[in-house]
């Protein structure tokens, strides 16, 4: 059922969106006769969600691992919205998005990491 | 009534010399309205520039309001070097210039740099890269009106409530609600992020129109180097900016809506405010300097008649400075005291930046090494700027240095080096960037032998006032103090720092009279192409027209207007080449959105929130309205272009 | 500034990729997302930093309430399926399911939005406002952030319904569903994680 389509390969950029200009930021595009990406993504996040919840209110690990185990899921969750529900692939010409989107993301974790690792003020200085 | 009153004129505006300012503005608009009138005038001016969105009037309007702007805070420069120039000086009281040195530098920052670089984005980086407009014309005309209507919001502070008065980067708890009433503090807060919204708007703009409207042909690594650094900037911009959104933001509710981000005695931090500030305020200084390193590589290229040395190391380096700029940022509050390996992580990684700054400037004298250098004001800039900008360089790295820093931090040592970095680094470029580009904006050229005489002055004098202030830092003299006693070794120094800025402020004059002569009195600039171009603007007539290309270009090199040049494909074009071209329609929507953003920030600094929700109720009515606008659109007939093109002269037949 | 792609690709693409400068505002909006990806991260290292400076304020333990916030989850989860079959549907080139996934879309950020009020207004009445504590100021501020996303997103379909009826489907209405559709899942992972780093979090001890 599931047919890919790949807009012809161009070489050259043309200036008109459809240049590629790495091959692995080469766009991609889906269509299926039923929704079972869409179904599938609903199940899991549901899934996901409640098992993070039973972890904690069970409080199955200690609180550190619990931490972990709760942003892995949320982690997990969060890829398959973007890759079943937001077509990542999809672009005209390169996709230039999924560069800006890992860069947003190094800097969204430096700035949550490196802020709570300034703001501890571990040091007799202050 | 009286309360109302005393609210919107407190003792701090009815100053004399305020009035005297307020006095001169008020003749100054009389005059713009009277002139407008009497030559019937606005209905051009609504039709051609309020309601357009050609990016290369936007680039234009940009660059009137950041050499506006430059006035402005050059005159508050000079009103601190009058104070400082000798000791127990009375020309301004201590809360007076806390004010001057607050707006000193937001408007430097905010309403002068920031919009000197979208001014030189516009007006060059689509005609560069061979594409009729940027991706998004119609934002692009919102981001300029957002940032005209802050930068009116946050000047008109001083004329209206009193001016913010804690220092540009507006640390708490002194920003905050108790210690500092007024509705000084809330121009800065609410000016910057409208203003930041734009420059948001400007960072998506441009990078979309980069990396998908170049030429044919045009792949990444044969674009103009200025086009990567707009490139790279961009980007710095939308991922920088969020943070300084934020930072304001918190300030905002705890001085409007009572939360307490940084009060502690709630257990708020004000130290979180400034590493929020400095998360965007790193990464901002590399938004004011790469596209000036872009700057330089186009006119190094151009007036040494050679190819840029080493162009892939270039690109590489301005790709690590944007990588190495997000980790850097607390070097600006090394005494906060975080710990020893928080300030050795950040110590390390801002020297890291040195290394491929220091690639760029070997590259920039290998480009000149052995070329037919011109010395054009252009290029005379650039000359300026490699040895300013590598002491301004190695000075940084002597703060990077831990220790050091708690020795250098906040005195005038520090002042010295980032007026060394963001004035022989940046301005340097914009104003090269300005003569090197100003035949291109208005069809004529800039007087060379006025703009040595700017050049001159401005330079000397910037030497002559911030090499002093190196030593008056060694000497212990910190920033922010408004006087000084007689004996402590610092008089003779801040005498000839003051000397110094009036003659970059003589300098500044004589370059904005040369621009009034020049328009009068200089040549036209017929050919399109007068300083013997290498990239794609130059293949245009000056200035060119509203749909840039007739028949876009096919690129096959870098350097692709030399390339053209010296294989003879510099040609006419043929006539049934011309097709019709869509262009986007002039429409008041953005205008009208900036003065919506206007009115809510008004309504926001005096809190009163009729008017700010009916400015909001604005936004939202117009941004709807825009949602349902399927017409924005209109097409420039085949004939209408063949006759223009015939006009200049560059149809065949 | 309009030109359209050749034929051949303009028979296999996607209605929303056939006009290239209708795709331009794709990776526009994605860049718009980008950016707010950071914004979100500053938001988020304001209340990692500010969790448990709860002064005289309640703690996140006492604060919380999962019930509540797990039908609020619930709601959003279902919406954000929902918005991929109207997706689905939009590719199909179906227009009355399309708008029909995209009111139940809209219906269930309204019950959302509802229901995150119910909580502010309750959490108020029962602990005192943010003036309590840096705490409460960053949790009200980096939730309700997300909340007005989501209002702004409600206002958006709704303005996109009345768009899809009265143009039908064309390149320029299909645009404009398919970034509303990459906006509304967004908002979708990033409460996700203020579920986890939020709420489940503030319930460890």
């Amino acid at each position: 059922m599931t047919q890919v389509q790949r807009p012809p390969a161009i070489s050259a950029p043309t200036g008109r969106g459809d240049e590629v200009e790495i091959a692995i930021l080469a766009p991609r595009f889906e269509e299926h006769a039923f929704p079972w990406r869409q179904i599938f993504g609903y199940a899991a996040s549901l899934i996901l969600t409640m098992a993070a919840l039973l972890l904690v209110v069970h409080h199955v690990l200690p609180p550190v691992g619990l931490i972990v185990a709760i942003l892995a899921l949320a982690t997990i969750q969060a890829s398959l919205q973007l890759g079943l529900f937001m077509h990542l692939r999809e672009s005209l010409g390169s996709t230039w998005h999924v560069v800006t989107l890992a860069l947003a993301i190094v800097v969204a974790l430096g700035i949550v990491i490196f802020s709570i690792w300034i703001m501890s003020f571990k040091s007799g200085v202050s | 009534m009286a309360q109302l009153i005393a609210k919107l004129f407190p003792s701090t505006v009815l100053r004399p010399m305020e009035i005297g300012a307020d006095a001169s503005i008020l003749l100054a608009v009389l005059a713009v309205v009277y002139i407008l009138t009497r030559y019937r005038k606005w209905g051009w001016l609504w039709r051609e520039w309020i309601t357009t969105v050609d990016h290369k009037k936007i680039g234009i309007m940009y660059l009137i309001a950041a050499i506006v702007m430059l006035f402005r805070g050059g005159v508050d420069a000079l009103m601190l070097r009058t104070q400082l120039a000798l000791p127990n000086g009375h020309f301004l009281g201590p809360e007076h210039y806390n004010e001057i040195f607050t707006t000193h530098g937001t408007i430097m920052v905010f309403f002068m740099a920031m919009p000197f670089i979208f001014a030189l984005f516009n007006i060059a980086i689509p005609l560069m890269i061979g594409a009729r407009d940027v991706a998004f014309p119609k934002l692009n005309a919102i981001s300029f009106w957002l940032f005209a209507f802050a930068a009116l919001l946050f000047n008109m502070s001083f004329v209206v409530g009193g001016s913010p008065n804690a220092g540009w980067t507006a640390y708490p708890p002194l920003t905050e609600l108790h210690f500092n009433p007024g509705v000084g503090e809330n121009y800065y807060l609410i000016a910057l992020q409208i203003t930041g919204i734009g420059s948001i708007a400007t960072g998506i703009n441009f990078l979309v129109t980069i990396l998908r409207m170049r030429a044919k042909g045009m792949s990444l690594m044969k674009m103009p180097l200025f086009a990567w650094s707009a490139l790279v900037t961009s980007s710095l911009v939308i991922f920088a900016f969020p943070a300084l959104t934020i930072a304001l933001a918190l300030t905002m509710l705890d001085r409007l809506f009572g939360s307490t981000f940084f009060t502690i005695a709630h257990g708020g931090m004000p130290m979180m405010y400034v590493n929020l500030f400095w998360i965007w305020g790193h990464p901002e200084v590399y938004i004011l300097a790469l596209p000036a390193f872009g700057i330089f590589s186009e006119v190094v290229a151009t007036f040494s008649r050679k190819r840029l040395f080493g162009y892939a190391a270039m690109v590489g380096s301005l790709v690590a400075i944007t990588l190495l700029s997000y980790g850097v940022w607390v070097h600006h509050f090394f005494t906060m005291g975080a710990g020893a390996a928080v300030n050795a992580f950040f110590g390390i990684s801002t020297m890291l930046i040195a290394i491929p700054t220091g690639v760029k400037i070997f590259n920039w004298i290998f480009t000149m090494w052995g070329g037919r250098i011109k010395t054009t004001v252009a290029m005379l800039w650039q000359l300026a700027f490699i040895p300013t900008f590598v002491v301004g360089g190695a000075t940084g790295v002597m703060l990077a240095v831990v220790p050091g820093d708690y020795q250098f931090h906040n005195s005038y040592f520090l002042i010295a080096h980032f007026h060394n970095v963001l004035i022989g680094g940046v301005v340097f470029g914009l104003f090269s960037g300005l003569y090197y580009w100003w035949p291109k904006m208005f069809g004529y050229m800039l007087n060379e032998r006025q703009g040595k005489w700017a050049f001159w002055f401005f330079v000397i004098g910037f030497w002559v006032t911030f090499f002093p202030q190196y030593l008056l830092g060694l000497k212990g003299m910190t920033r922010r103090i408004y006087t000084y006693p007689h004996g402590m070794g610092w008089t003779l120094l801040n005498l000839i720092s003051t000397v110094g800025a009036y003659a970059m402020g003589i300098g500044f004059i004589i370059l904005v009279y040369s621009v009034v002569y020049s328009w009068r009195h200089q040549e036209r600039d017929l050919t399109g192409d007068p300083w013997d171009g290498r990239t794609l603007e130059w293949s245009l007539p000056s200035p060119a027209p509203e749909y840039n290309f007739a028949v876009l270009p096919e690129v096959t090199e870098r350097d692709a207007w030399w390339e053209m040049k010296q294989a003879g494909k510099t040609g006419r074009i043929p006539a049934k080449d011309v097709h019709s071209i869509h262009m986007p329609r002039n429409t008041p929507m953005p205008f009208l959105l900036g003065l919506s953003f206007f009115v809510a920030g008004l309504g926001a600094v005096f809190s009163w929130w009729y008017v700010a929700v009916a400015g909001m109720m604005g936004v939202f009515i117009i941004l709807v309205s825009g949602w349902f606008d399927y017409h924005d659109h209109h097409e420039i007939p085949a004939e209408e272009i063949r006759r223009n093109e015939a006009a200049l002269g560059r149809l065949e037949g | 500034m309009t030109t359209r792609t050749n034929s051949l690709q303009e028979a296999r693409l996607p209605l929303e990729f056939q006009e290239s400068h209708e795709t331009l505002s794709i990776l526009g909006f994605w860049l718009f997302l980008a950016s707010d990806v950071v914004l979100f991260s500053s938001l988020f290292a304001v209340y990692a930093v500010y969790q448990g400076r709860v002064a005289a304020g309640p703690t996140p333990l006492q604060l919380f309430s999962l019930g509540p916030v797990l039908t609020e989850t619930i709601l959003l989860l279902t919406s954000s399926f929902t918005c991929g079959l109207a997706i689905f549907m939009m590719r199909r080139g179906r227009t009355r399911p399309l708008v029909a996934w995209l009111v139940v879309t809209l219906l269930l950020g309204l019950g959302f939005v509802g229901m995150e009020v119910h909580e502010f207004v309750t959490d108020v009445a029962v602990w005192g406002t943010w003036h309590q504590s840096a705490f409460l100021s960053a949790f009200f501020t980096l939730v309700g952030t997300h909340g007005l996303h989501v209002s702004f997103g409600i206002l958006w379909v709704a303005a996109l319904v009345v768009q899809l009826l009265r143009y039908g489907l064309t390149p320029t209405t299909a645009r404009k569903v398919y970034t509303f559709s990459l906006y509304w899942h967004f908002l979708d992972i990033i409460w996700v994680f203020i579920f986890t780093a939020v709420y489940l979090s503030g319930k460890i001890t």
